[in-house]
């Protein structure tokens, strides 16, 4: 299995996965089916998870492609930059999915409006994911006649490439990303430690499990810092972040989402009481995750030395 | 002078600095980074729960985490040290250093000081004190974060970052 493989699989969820969610989300609104509205948003978060990973292996993809002589480079630049915007909007999606999974049942003007933004954010991901999924079919199905119908004009940069440019000109950006990343790493590390540290029995004298979800945001927050500024960095010099090692981090950050999810709908979690540490599985869920995001720092850590970055 | 050299020179630190091993030079700032999203990481997560944030938390279960964000204050003292002794001459004429350090120890006196008008017995709210010990908590640490990460573009110093 090489990278276009990885590509070619992943590519299925945020078009294919996605659109099914799509129509059983609206279904559930027009039936008002609630236990379906919030599985809808599990995977609207799930997919937004495993399309960071869809995104970046599109890169490896396009190596592996570029010494092939009747593949066009800039039909690939174009859906590089339709992808870019529907991975955008899926990410907002997955986001404001998360809200409404964090919000949980209790009806409220909020949770009605963020039901809204989901669907409309959801639909907007869907249109822009579905041309991207064209382009990109376009690059080597000659068979389906869909190169001839993308104008592509390889004199004016693309979007993705007009951003490496910006990133170039300025050299405050990259230093500023860094430690805003930094920072985001702190954020979001501090929280999972408090997080799984009190599920593992540490201040469980003094902490309900119930008062954890509302550091969650604070976490996710964090996230979001790294996601932006992680982009910054990938969208302006993608030839950096190839390879498995970069790719072993992004599966990571998947597994983190996972894990996250695990924490938020697992009965068992739910039933650690006051001054109890967690059963078997929940201390499991806390090990997995406090390993899963030093991983990931690691691997972030050692692109340098083990991956081809810098 | 002398001296700085014959410490940066020494078996050990040409070790950190040229070994081709992920457990010197590549390792120790790992384990850096690592000391700092535990030290910055819990210690942000308080300064905002003071904040007002996350408000079924309380302040005093705190108490519980402070050892794990002193190892990692510690892990990064020890980490600290070997890549300051690795890059001496360069990084003691580096003024962004002090910056660092300056930043580092406020935010220490701020974390000690914080924990004393935070922490009052009877949960009642954080005082104007806490918070705004808080704030200033905040921006040391952002303001260390920025000033270490810095030190790879103001001076030169050595290895990949």
């Amino acid at each position: 299995m090489n990278p276009a493989h990885v590509h070619l699989l992943l590519n299925h969820f945020p078009t294919i996965g996605f659109a099914i969610a799509l129509v059983l989300f609206v279904m559930a609104l027009l039936l008002g089916k609630a236990g379906l509205r919030r599985i809808c948003l599990v995977i609207f978060f799930l997919t937004a998870a495993v399309t960071i990973a869809t995104y970046v292996s599109g890169n490896d993809a396009r190596e592996l492609l570029k010494e092939t002589p009747d593949v066009s480079d800039p039909l690939m630049q174009a859906h590089e930059s339709a992808a870019l915007g529907a991975f955008v909007f899926m990410q907002v999606t997955g986001f404001l999915s998360w809200i409404g999974l964090w919000i949980g049942e209790r009806p409220s003007r909020f949770a009605r409006w963020n039901v809204r933004f989901v669907l409309i954010f959801a639909v907007f991901s869907f249109v822009l994911m579905s041309r991207a999924a064209y382009m990109g079919g376009a690059i080597r199905h000659p068979e389906t006649g869909a190169a001839e119908t993308i104008p592509v004009d390889s004199a004016t940069p693309s979007l993705p490439r007009e951003w490496g440019v910006f990133v170039q000109d300025h050299s405050w950006v990259w230093p500023a990303c860094e430690t805003l990343h930094f920072v985001g790493l702190s954020l979001l590390f501090g929280v999972v430690l408090v997080l799984n540290l009190r599920l593992l029995g540490i201040g469980r004298g003094l902490l309900s499990v119930e008062a954890l979800s509302q550091l969650l945001p604070l976490g996710m927050l964090g996230f979001a810092l790294n996601l932006v500024t992680g982009m910054m960095f990938f969208v302006a010099t993608p030839e950096q972040y190839t390879g498995a090692f970069f790719f072993l981090k992004m599966s990571l950050v998947v597994a983190g989402a996972l894990n996250l999810l695990g924490f938020m709908l697992w009965k068992s979690v739910e039933r650690v009481g006051d001054g109890d540490d967690g059963g078997l599985w929940t201390k499991f869920l806390a090990v997995s995750a406090i390993l899963i995001w030093t991983a990931v720092i690691f691997c972030g850590h050692m692109l340098p030395w083990l991956g081809n970055s810098f | 002078m002398d001296l700085l050299v014959r410490i940066e020179e020494s078996g050990f630190c040409q070790w950190v600095r040229e070994a081709d091993s992920l457990f010197a030079f590549p390792g120790i700032l790992l384990l850096h980074t690592i000391g700092m999203g535990i030290v910055v990481g819990i210690n942000g997560t308080f300064d905002l729960r003071v904040l007002g944030f996350a408000p079924s938390v309380r302040l005093r279960s705190f108490e519980r985490f402070f050892p794990f964000m002193w190892m990692g204050f510690w892990i990064n003292a020890i980490t600290g040290t070997i890549l300051l002794a690795v890059n001496l001459t360069k990084l003691t004429h580096n003024p962004d250093f002090y910056v660092k350090l300056a930043f580092i120890a406020l935010a220490v006196v701020n974390m000690r000081l914080l924990r004393k008008h935070a922490l009052v017995p009877d949960e009642t709210p954080p005082p104007t004190t806490a918070k705004v010990l808080a704030v200033t908590s905040i921006i040391f640490w952002l303001g260390a974060i920025t000033s270490g990460r810095l030190l790879a573009y103001v001076g030169k110093s050595v290895g990949v970052f």
